[in-house]
């Protein structure tokens, strides 16, 4: 048995479809590109899927790393070409290799995100990002559980150590890195919040534009390395200005 | 694109997917392509609106056509409503974002009466004049099709044609009439156009038509008052399923929608003859499709939308004449590709366990069985040939296969109804349940029972009747609950007050629109939406446009009154329906037509076509 994996995107034009409805196209897609895919036993016989890292709605992603468990092999080329004609527009696929299916799962591997967030914000922000780069603790309650309320308390400086801002034309963008570990992550949004919590400014966090620019497994080292193998297929450009093999 | 939905709006309303489009299987065409561009308009929530096969045919057909570009819309939610209004966004179209108010031509599907004030609001929405009197040379057309048309009169102000019957064909007659007048610089204006459009078989412009009324508020006739426009306009039928298109593929959306599966038609039409029943008329005669031919779109369907479910659907699949085969058949060559196949209803018969049985093979659901009504005298009345042995033999059969939950359907204030027959309900659960001990040695089987309330339909053998008052109604409700109050029986009952405005606007007449513009302005829409219906704002509403709701909805109408709906046709004799009526009483029953002898309800004669049953190999 082999695994498929595949850096694919997640557009502007489907920004607003949910973790779950992203995971229904993909699997449907899979389905009409005819994959070899392997599915479990019983009565509700489920596709081997899975993502590395669920993004929230609204939520631009050029790297979104998704696993497909194969019942034969089949060439990373081939692959993508059968997947890509079965994709719906918003979703493309970047990379993709092929592993033994013992690998570790990409959502087991993941250790950061790279982000950037686009406001329409025009007051100076160099003191507060100056602040948030130099804090050493910064806590944070985020809430534990959309829908039953409960918060827990977090160390921003412990997911996001640095931020980077620049603005220009009325926008502000800011950009950094994310951890990511076993036990959960940070969303992206609620940097903002915490921004606008400790500095008393007013980020329009409604209006921002948020993207995940790439997503990154780290080594004992705590190096960042790219989610996939070095013998990669690369199928197509990741998000323009930002080179994921830097 | 008019103006993009920002991002802030998106992220603040529900299930923002539904306004954003893009799903695979949409269909893009440049303008430059086209020549004419019409919405497919649905009255509600994306959700119900992608699960409507009709719109799934029609979206196909049209769009295959070249210079024809077809657009879905549904009704926005009241949460983006606000937000688009507030900052001047239009209602759009979801695949170019095309204002509604932009397009040639917007058609509207009428499902459901209580969506009617939806269409009044998405007209606004999109900027199109709410009266057809109203519209200039710049407005759109605004159409409508639909099980509902059969009486689209209530809607007479707002529409400017309606097409009458099956539309995969004269939809695609209709679009060619429009470009061939926008070739002819548009001739004669919007009369002009309607003009031409009449001349097609099965549309109705019904400004071409005046209502007149006797002093009791009846109708005394409605007369055409255009020289084109014929006395009384026949539906359009499709005689041979087998030789038309298909669609052999689908939008399919992200999220989870009501039917969340490929729906293939394997009939149309279905002459059990159950006299409440307006779908059981108005869609006549039987015309099934091949089983080779199923065979092959499900395939196709199968590959092109990667869905993992087929329902094969019709107005009762279990009649579908090869069915036994082609289950066996499409279970076996699809559960390789981890596709289950369903059905949507199950008659009440052990051979249709035995079917579910064989459907249930990839994957597990509950039974559903619609006895309708609870006692046998009642049964008769509607003409439901089921008897209580066949039920209690079918659920016997599921209950030995192994299920141990079955939901019931039935209706409350059926005509000749009496709380005894409400009480019959509530035995019929009760030996549901001893069926259940008697087969598994067991107690617990969960009963689930459904209870709508009856709405008195045009073209139907109930057409005449009065619907039951609300008081009496609740009390049917009321009386059903305590004696359902039994263990592992679940009740479940509709509000009567929607009913009774459903049965106003089902037999309603023209005069009805200025009630339906004033609830719209009193803030109406998604009435099929418990929390947004308000029965108070109906009675006002009614009211103040000077119409008594008990006229429409509870009046026990005469042998020889004129109906409003009269002058569309689907072809039912006058005659046989008042017969089921009076048989109706008598408690006498009507076989079905479709391997039986005729019974004269006139639609093969009149409309010129066949039952088409694949019983032996051949057409009957």
């Amino acid at each position: 048995m082999v695994k498929l994996r595949m850096q694919i995107t997640k557009e502007r034009d489907i920004r607003f479809i949910s973790h779950l409805e992203y995971v229904r196209t993909l699997e449907r897609a899979i389905r009409r590109a005819q994959l070899p895919a392997a599915y479990s036993e019983g009565f509700n016989p489920h596709m081997k899927f899975s993502l590395a890292s669920a993004l929230g709605v609204g939520v631009v992603s050029y790297a979104e790393f998704m696993e497909i468990e194969l019942t034969e092999p089949m060439k990373p080329e081939e692959a993508v070409k059968k997947l890509s004609a079965s994709l719906p527009s918003g979703i493309r696929i970047v990379a993709a290799d092929a592993v033994e299916s013992e690998t570790d799962s990409l959502m087991s591997q993941a250790g950061f995100a790279s982000y950037r967030i686009t406001l329409p914000y025009s007051d100076n922000l160099n003191d507060v990002v100056e602040a948030f780069n130099v804090a050493v603790i910064l806590p944070f309650k985020k809430l534990a559980h959309k829908r039953k309320g409960g918060v827990k308390e977090i160390d921003v400086k412990f997911y996001i150590p640095c931020i980077t801002a620049v603005q220009q034309e009325g926008k502000t963008v800011l950009t950094f890195d994310c951890r990511i570990t076993h036990e959960g992550s940070m969303k992206a949004v609620d940097l903002l919040n915490v921004l606008n919590e400790h500095w008393g400014i007013t980020l329009p966090i409604e209006k921002a534009d948020i993207e995940r620019l790439a997503l990154y497994r780290t080594d004992a080292k705590g190096n960042k390395k790219l989610m996939l193998g070095e013998n990669i297929y690369k199928a197509g450009q990741g998000e323009e200005k930002y080179d994921l093999r830097e | 694109m008019e103006k993009e939905l920002p991002i802030d709006i998106l992220s603040s309303v529900q299930k923002p997917v539904r306004y954003t489009g893009g799903e695979f299987g949409s269909i893009i065409k440049s303008a430059t392509e086209t020549e004419v561009f019409i919405a497919l308009a649905f009255p509600d929530v994306y959700e119900v609106g992608m699960s409507y096969l009709g719109f799934q045919i029609l979206y196909y057909l049209l769009n295959k056509k070249q210079g024809i570009a077809a657009e879905r819309v549904y009704a926005p939610w009241i949460d983006i409503e606000s937000k688009m209004r507030e900052n001047g966004i239009p209602l759009c179209t979801l695949e170019t974002g095309r204002k509604l108010s932009e397009c040639d031509i917007v058609g509207f599907t009428l499902q459901y009466e209580l969506s009617y004030t939806n269409i009044l609001n998405m007209l606004n929405f999109g900027g199109i004049p709410l009266l057809a009197i109203e519209r200039n040379e710049d407005d759109p057309f605004v159409i409508v099709g639909g099980p509902c048309v059969y009486n689209p009169e209530p809607l007479a102000d707002f529409f400017d044609l309606a097409i009458i019957g099956e539309g995969d064909e004269v939809l695609i007659e209709l679009m060619e009439c429009y470009k061939n007048w926008k070739k002819n610089g548009r001739k004669g204006g919007r009369l002009g156009f309607l003009h031409l459009a009449i001349q097609i078989k099965g549309i109705y412009v019904p400004s071409f038509y005046m209502a007149v009324y006797k002093e009791n508020g009846t109708i005394s006739a409605v007369k055409p008052i255009d020289d084109l426009a014929p006395s009384e306009v026949n539906k359009r039928v499709i005689s041979n399923l087998n030789e038309i298109d298909f669609p052999d593929t689908t939008v399919v959306p992200f999220g989870k929608i009501v039917h969340d599966r490929i729906m293939l038609e394997v009939f149309r039409g279905c002459t059990r003859g159950c006299r409440f029943c307006h779908a059981g008329m108005i869609y006549r005669p039987v015309r099934e499709r091949k089983p080779e031919i199923l065979k092959e779109l499900g395939r196709k369907l199968i590959a092109s939308t990667g869905y993992n479910e087929i329902s094969l659907v019709s107005l009762s699949t279990a009649d579908y004449s090869c069915l036994t085969t082609l289950i066996h058949d499409m279970v076996d060559e699809f559960k390789d590709k981890r596709v289950s196949v369903s059905l949507p209803s199950l008659r009440i018969d052990s051979f249709c366990v035995d079917i579910a049985r064989e459907v249930q093979a990839v994957r597990k659901s509950g039974l559903t069985f619609a006895p309708e009504a609870g006692s046998q005298k009642m049964r008769n009345v509607i003409n439901k040939g089921v008897t209580e042995d066949d039920l209690i033999n079918a659920v016997g059969a599921a209950f030995s296969s192994g299920w141990s939950s079955v939901k019931l359907y039935f209706m409350l204030g059926l005509p000749e109804e009496t709380d005894d027959d409400v009480l019959a309900i509530a035995d019929l659960v009760k030996k549901v349940q001893q069926k259940y001990f008697q087969v598994t040695g067991r107690r617990g089987a969960k009963i689930t029972v459904s209870v709508s309330s009856f709405v008195p339909k045009p073209y139907t053998a109930f057409q005449w009747v009065g619907q039951d008052d609300i008081k009496i109604l609740r009390h049917k409700q009321f009386l059903l609950k305590d004696a359902l109050k039994i263990k592992n029986v679940t009740f479940q009952y509709h509000d009567a007050k929607t009913s009774v405005i459903e049965a106003v606007f089902a037999r309603g007449d023209r005069r009805l629109g200025k009630a339906l513009l004033l609830a719209w302005k009193k803030g109406a829409r998604f009435d099929g939406w418990n929390d947004c219906f308000s029965y108070e704002r109906w009675l006002e509403s009614i009211r103040e446009a000077g119409l008594d709701i008990d006229f429409y909805a509870a009046r026990i109408r005469e042998k020889n009154e004129v109906f409003p709906w009269e002058h569309i046709q689907p072809g039912i004799e006058r005659n046989f329906l008042w017969r089921e009526w009076e048989k109706a009483k008598k408690r006498q029953l009507t076989q079905d037509c479709r391997r039986g002898t005729c019974n004269g309800c006139g639609v093969c004669q009149k409309l010129g076509v066949n039952i088409i049953d694949w019983k032996s190999g051949e057409a009957w």
